[in-house]
């Protein structure tokens, strides 16, 4: 067992969780930079799960909480198991065949967000009393005012914000897999979990950018509707 | 630009000579307490007799005041105020506005709320004002935690300040060349991929050269390393761990007694 999770952190690996932290953390801030309403601050993590393995995503995603917390906002610290869920949840899917082609990656996309969902619920309630410092607590405040139970209502919201925010990460996490060269995914421990179901070809890198381009969208869209009304 | 990203302030006090090891026990302790204690103003009281004493006597009280006044606090007055006026909690009503309806309970329940989580927050800030990064993974390798975690967290931490610097390069390269960033929903959300790509796959790159670089220099090595700097660790550092191992554990005590 735990040569098996060895054999996933060889040297490119180790070096590859540095910058993959530094992607997560430098994406999230052109995120805020260009007003979006997602995070995108666990690509790198993602990244890492699909070509590096589970337990190598589960690192990345606990170091970059930690890091986060340590450099920038100590508010980052509390949530590391999310963003280790976040990253071992991607490797799973990924081993299991499910980054191999758009819709599989939305698939993806989608059970990494209940799994967020679900780990992020008991911290928020325990935490912070179920109303967190992010933005999206507007919602939870909103059902709680609604007669909704703490944990109802936390998880609601993940419910409604994660998915989108989610597939959308995995779905750049694609695109970006995809724009790499075979030679270089091929020094990493996991090639074969990105092998393309078909062979490469050019309308599954622009399917993606489209989701991704529609779900930012529909994310505008619908905070405009839950604010508004 | 090759600065590292890190709070740390260079001062010679006592909390900066205590072992890295120590310092964390007693953030951690210090955060335990104020989540596990059973009364209502143990947080407040860590923070005016802990916490701020501390900043003196670590000589960082002015970057640890300013960090609490423009970072810490903004957000816990955030939580104070959305808890303050969302927690269904208590029937008496201070006032009504629209559909807020803030109660007794529910301020204190903020209050308290918001005082955990500063506390929490700013007892990291003053580990990370007091201690070096390296200083912290050297003093925890040596304790046994693999040398590739060390890695990852110091490479980070110079990786960082750089990655930020070439996304802004790439932001104002794109802007130059005519990309919206500004305007509607749907030109932002395309100017994502101009911005990321090159950012991303320019930073992969450099991946496998360092790579070959760190394995040369015995990087997967499995005999024990030994490092040019010592971090002291001595029985002053020993007493104040066990001390707050002791406070933390009758935390726990007093809370599953007294409930």
């Amino acid at each position: 067992m735990l040569n098996h999770i060895k054999k996933d952190f060889n040297t490119m690996t180790w070096v590859l969780i540095p910058v993959a932290i530094a992607i997560n953390i430098a994406i999230g801030e052109i995120v805020v930079l260009l007003k979006l309403p997602v995070y995108l601050d666990s690509i790198g993590t993602v990244l890492v799960g699909v070509i590096c393995g589970p337990w190598a995503g589960a690192v990345t995603g606990a170091l970059s909480n930690t890091i986060w917390g340590f450099a920038i906002d100590p508010n980052a610290l509390p949530w590391w198991p999310v963003a280790f869920f976040i990253g071992y949840m991607a490797g799973r899917m990924a081993i299991w065949g499910f980054f191999k082609s758009w819709w599989k990656v939305i698939v993806t996309g989608f059970v990494v967000a209940i799994t967020a969902a679900i780990i992020s619920t008991p911290i928020a309630v325990y935490l912070y009393g179920g109303i967190t410092a992010s933005g999206s607590s507007f919602i939870t405040a909103y059902l709680l005012q609604t007669g909704q139970g703490v944990f109802q209502a936390v998880f609601s919201t993940s419910f409604l914000v994660e998915p989108v925010d989610k597939i959308t990460t995995s779905m750049l996490a694609f695109a970006i897999v995809q724009g790499l060269s075979k030679r270089f995914i091929a020094r990493f421990p996991r090639p074969e979990n990105v092998e393309m179901e078909g062979g490469a070809n050019q309308t599954q890198l622009y399917i993606a950018v489209g989701v991704v381009v529609v779900l930012v969208l529909f994310a505008a869209f619908m905070l405009r509707n839950i604010l508004g009304g | 630009m090759h600065e590292r990203l890190s709070f740390y302030v260079k001062r010679d006090s006592l909390i900066h000579c205590l072992n890295p090891l120590t310092k964390l026990t007693l953030v951690l302790a210090f955060v335990w307490v104020a989540f596990l204690t059973p009364y209502y103003w143990t947080p407040h009281l860590e923070i005016l007799f802990g916490i701020i004493p501390l900043s003196f006597v670590g000589k960082v009280a002015r970057s640890y005041l300013n960090a609490a006044v423009r970072i810490i606090l903004p957000a816990a007055s955030f939580l104070f105020i959305m808890q303050g006026l969302f927690q269904p909690i208590g029937s008496e009503a201070f006032f009504l506005f629209w559909f807020l309806h803030p109660t007794r309970e529910s301020v204190m329940f903020a209050f308290a709320n918001a005082t955990r989580i500063f506390v929490m927050v700013s007892s990291f800030t003053l580990f990370l004002l007091t201690t070096h990064p390296s200083e912290l993974m050297s003093d925890l390798t040596r304790r046994g935690i693999p040398g590739q975690f060390a890695y990852v967290i110091i490479s980070t931490l110079q990786i960082l300040p750089q990655m930020q610097a070439k996304a802004q390069t790439i932001i104002s390269a794109q802007r130059s060349r005519g990309l919206d960033t500004e305007s509607s929903y749907l030109k932002r959300a395309s100017a994502l991929f101009p911005l990321v790509g090159p950012l991303v796959f320019g930073s992969l790159v450099e991946v496998e050269e360092r790579a070959i670089a760190i394995e040369a220099r015995g990087f997967t090595s499995t005999h024990v390393k030994t490092s040019l700097h010592d971090v002291p660790d001595t029985s002053l550092d020993k007493a104040v761990r066990w001390f707050f191992i002791a406070l933390a554990l009758i935390a726990l005590a007093l809370r599953i007694w007294l409930s």
